[in-house]
């Protein structure tokens, strides 16, 4: 017996004693369970795709789709395959979380310095604005915005407003700019985010030239007036040697009996009930967060800089916000991801995007690949926002705000 | 220059008129400067222009009658039609479910002994006997649903008086409302041979019992779910802390109507063809699973901002790992981030609304549905999904209420920390993993 202890002791410990022991062994007990359990479900669907005889496999994607997709910012047709059809959804919602999340971030900013506001009545009812919209589901939200929208008058009889403006059940239209030929209208963008750069430079060695030397030097306009100049020669030289003006605005115009609205551009009624929705929705939480951010700095702080003659808005400017923008950052990028997947309600109100199309591809294409694909969209767009949030989180951090 | 005689000495003049009481406060608090007073006449207009439009649609506008007529389905779906519940009149049996629960809050009230809890009761037995006197269609449910709205007054008296007379522990009462639970689903189920108590299919179940139903199964289960991802996410074996990133990341990433809908499909190929699920089963798992992925990253946030030292004082005191974290870490983090839990208690219970899609019938799905197949009511659409509003509202704000009630209880309410971990703790935990510093 004494001879076989060696066997059962490591580093001079029993092994039943040992916490390295135990907690390898743990793990590989654990690990082993986990690998056993999806192994099992794998041979199982596995085996089930095989005896019921369920469409599997990717050779879909190169199919034609044949269905219409509702509304689409890329260039769609029925005759195109799967593959693109998704990627078509996806920029879907890709556009729909890109633009709530704008107005989300404005609108929100705007209700919680609101709530912090030293008028009572403007508190108050930023507060009742955050307790109703952030306490109630997200889908009763969108029904409920839905059916107002339904029940607006139609094309022929619905509100413009100023002229330009149509708000009917169709959704709201507006003047666009729309491209008069290709060429010019992809040159002069180029040019004028050429000019965007240069105001920016101009800026930043002006504002760097103020801090250095203490003299007025006017950075914000000087950085504007110089993009601005830039844009409109761009514009200028790209109109004469075109021909033409490289945009013109067109103006929604009711055509027809029935109104189809034609020219300028049309948010149709899924896109506004759901970025509505969506955008009043997140805005309740951001106003929590840009709240709770600014109580976050403290009241020294505020009063340091009002005993240096800043004025109430300087102060929020320059001290209390910058300092609160650390706080707020991560929760704020938590939100933004909350957005995108809550955008994947747009089913139920009629708006195509990623999860809706999927949805309905189930019907023709097997359904755990599409979703398997959507979800590991989905995952893709919450690492983005992530790694985004990330990068400016560490930026604020090291400039220190 | 009379005025500007100093007082006499040992008279005190008062304050003057407009710097205190109600006139200073309006002073104060509205009119302190040109910007203020802006700000003040343009909110006043928008809340009378709100006011005024707002009352008259109410009073004058809406057309309620639509809740009426859909009545008893918005609280128990298609569970007590003629196809799911033939020749009976099943709607006592959600009734009485609900008697149990007003039973639960009257223990509830004994045991803390006032309070919050006492206001919660009465105000919940308050509101039950209010709808007994609305008025709303008859069709199928019997004259007895008033009676039995009624009868959760002595429910409530009863369960407070068997808490008070019997000195019941709280153990006593998490056996209660585990054994309430089974008798609930089993009551709704029905037992196969018993006349008044005939099965009734679960894809009948729905309206708001079904939120409920989703909501109870998932508060119970997603925090001691959530409580072991979270410690595992923070403990050193990297092969079971893998495995809680990759499941709280993948569950934390997607949407959660693409888990549901996967469930759908998965779920029966993945397991034996003997094995057979419903749609509730399967809808209460993957919610439980997808909020606990959630909860424990508020969890995680609570302990990572606890100080280190507590667990080294634990442990220097002689405690093992496991006595250290169990009794000494884990109570502390929670307390510090019960905002955040109660917050993701709240979203547990709005989501419950997503699973119409996989063809759940619950209160909004319900209603949509019943808007989409009777035209002459499409008009009242709003305000169905105004009173669903209201509905979810009372719930959720009652459930942050008694939160902060409870905050304030144990001491942590108020302060700057708790208001960050009702936003930030989830959010910041994420930010941390990022940068690698878990």
């Amino acid at each position: 017996m004494a001879q076989m202890r060696w066997l059962l002791t490591y580093q001079g410990v029993e092994v039943w004693r040992h916490t390295k022991v135990i907690q390898w062994t743990l793990q590989i007990v654990s690990g082993i369970i986990v690998v056993v359990l999806v192994a099992w479900f794998f041979t199982n669907i596995a085996n089930a795709v095989q005896d019921r005889e369920i469409p599997h496999g990717w050779s879909f994607l190169d199919r034609e789709y044949q269905t219409p997709i509702g509304q689409h910012f890329l260039p769609y047709e029925s005759s195109d395959s799967f593959g693109y059809a998704l990627g078509v959804a996806a920029m879907n919602t890709v556009i729909v979380s890109i633009v709530g999340v704008i107005l989300a971030t404005a609108l929100g900013i705007f209700i919680g310095v609101s709530r912090l506001s030293a008028n009572w009545l403007v508190s108050k009812i930023a507060t009742v604005y955050i307790e109703f919209f952030r306490n109630v589901p997200l889908l009763v939200q969108l029904f409920f915005w839905f059916y107002i929208i339904l029940a607006l008058p139609p094309v022929r009889e619905g509100y413009v407003i100023g002229g330009g403006l149509y708000v009917n059940n169709a959704g709201i239209s507006m003047p666009f700019p729309a491209a008069t030929g290709f060429g010019a209208a992809l040159i002069w963008p180029l040019l004028a985010l050429a000019g965007i750069a240069a105001g920016w430079g101009v800026y930043r060695s002006l504002l760097a030239r103020e801090v250095r030397t203490g003299q007025t030097s006017y950075p914000i306009v000087s950085g504007l007036v110089t993009a601005v100049i830039i844009g409109a020669i761009a514009w200028i030289v790209v109109s004469l040697v075109a021909g033409d003006s490289p945009y013109t605005i067109t103006s929604p115009e009711p055509q027809g009996r029935f109104g189809r609205i034609a020219g300028g551009f049309t948010a149709p009624a899924g896109l506004v009930v759901l970025l509505v929705g969506l955008v009043t929705y997140t805005a309740s939480f951001i106003a929590e967060i840009v709240r709770a951010g600014i109580q976050s700095v403290r009241k020294g702080q505020t009063e340091a800089s009002r005993a240096l003659g800043l004025s109430p808005m300087e102060t929020l400017r320059y001290v209390t916000f910058p300092q609160a923008l650390r706080v707020i950052i991560p929760p704020l990028i938590s939100q933004y991801l909350n957005l995108t997947k809550n955008s994947s309600l747009a089913g139920a109100i009629g708006y195509a995007d990623l999860t809706n199309v999927a949805k309905t591809m189930t019907q023709t294409a097997p359904a755990v690949s599409i979703f398997l694909l959507i979800m590991g969209a989905y995952l893709a767009m919450s690492l983005t926002y992530s790694l985004i949030g990330n990068l400016y989180n560490r930026h604020i951090r090291y400039t220190g705000g | 220059m009379a005025a500007a005689q100093p007082p006499p000495a040992g008279q005190q003049l008062p304050p003057p008129r407009f710097e205190v009481g109600v006139l200073g406060w309006i002073r104060e608090n509205l009119f302190s400067s040109m910007l203020n007073t802006v700000l003040t006449v343009v909110s006043a207009a928008i809340i009378v222009l709100a006011l005024v439009y707002g009352l008259r649609w109410v009073i004058a506008g809406a057309d309620w009658t639509v809740i009426g007529v859909l009545g008893g389905q918005l609280v128990i779906g298609q569970y007590n039609t003629e196809s799911s519940c033939p020749g009976q009149n099943c709607f006592w049996r959600p009734q009485v479910a609900l008697m149990l629960a007003t039973a639960l809050l009257g223990m509830v009230w004994a045991m803390v002994g006032g309070g919050v809890a006492k206001r919660l009761a009465i105000g919940v037995v308050v509101v039950i006997t209010l709808f007994a006197f609305l008025p709303y269609s008859f069709e199928r449910m019997g004259m007895d649903v008033r009676l039995l709205l009624v009868a959760n007054i002595p429910a409530m008296m009863i369960g407070w008086a068997v808490a008070r007379y019997t000195r019941i522990s709280s153990r006593g009462v998490i056996i209660y409302v585990v054994v309430a639970f089974i008798l609930t689903v089993v009551l709704l189920r029905g037992i196969e041979g018993i006349p008044f108590l005939q099965r009734v299919s679960v894809p009948h179940w729905g309206g708001i019992t079904l939120n409920l139903l989703l909501a109870v199964v998932g508060i119970g289960l997603s925090l001691p779910i959530g409580i072991a991802l979270a410690l595992g996410r923070r403990s050193n074996l990297p092969v079971v802390k893998l495995f809680c990133v990759i499941f709280i990341e993948v569950f934390r990433g997607v949407p959660l109507i693409t888990l549901l809908f996967m469930s759908q499909v998965l779920v029966p190929l993945a397991f034996p063809e003997d094995f057979h699920t419903n749609s509730l089963f399967r809808a209460g798992i993957i919610i439980t699973l997808f909020s606990s992925a959630y909860m424990a990253e508020n969890i995680r946030g609570g302990l990572q901002a606890l100080h280190p030292g507590q667990a080294e004082a634990a442990r220097a005191l002689g405690l093992s790992a496991w006595q250290a974290t169990l009794l000494i870490s884990l109570p502390q983090a929670i307390r510090n981030v019960i905002p955040a839990i109660v917050g993701q208690f709240i979203a547990l219970f709005k989501d419950t609304s997503l699973v119409y899609i996989i063809g759940m019938l619950d209160v909004v799905e319900i209603s949509r549905a019943f808007i989409q197949g009777n035209a002459e009511y499409l008009v009242n659409a709003k305000e169905l999904f105004v009173f669903l509003a209201l509905v979810f509202w009372v719930f959720t704000y009652t459930m942050s209420y008694v939160s902060q009630k409870v905050e304030e209880h144990m001491g942590v309410g108020g302060s700057p920390e708790a208001a960050l971990a009702r936003l930030g703790a989830e959010g910041d935990a994420t930010m941390q993993t990022m940068q690698g510093r878990t």
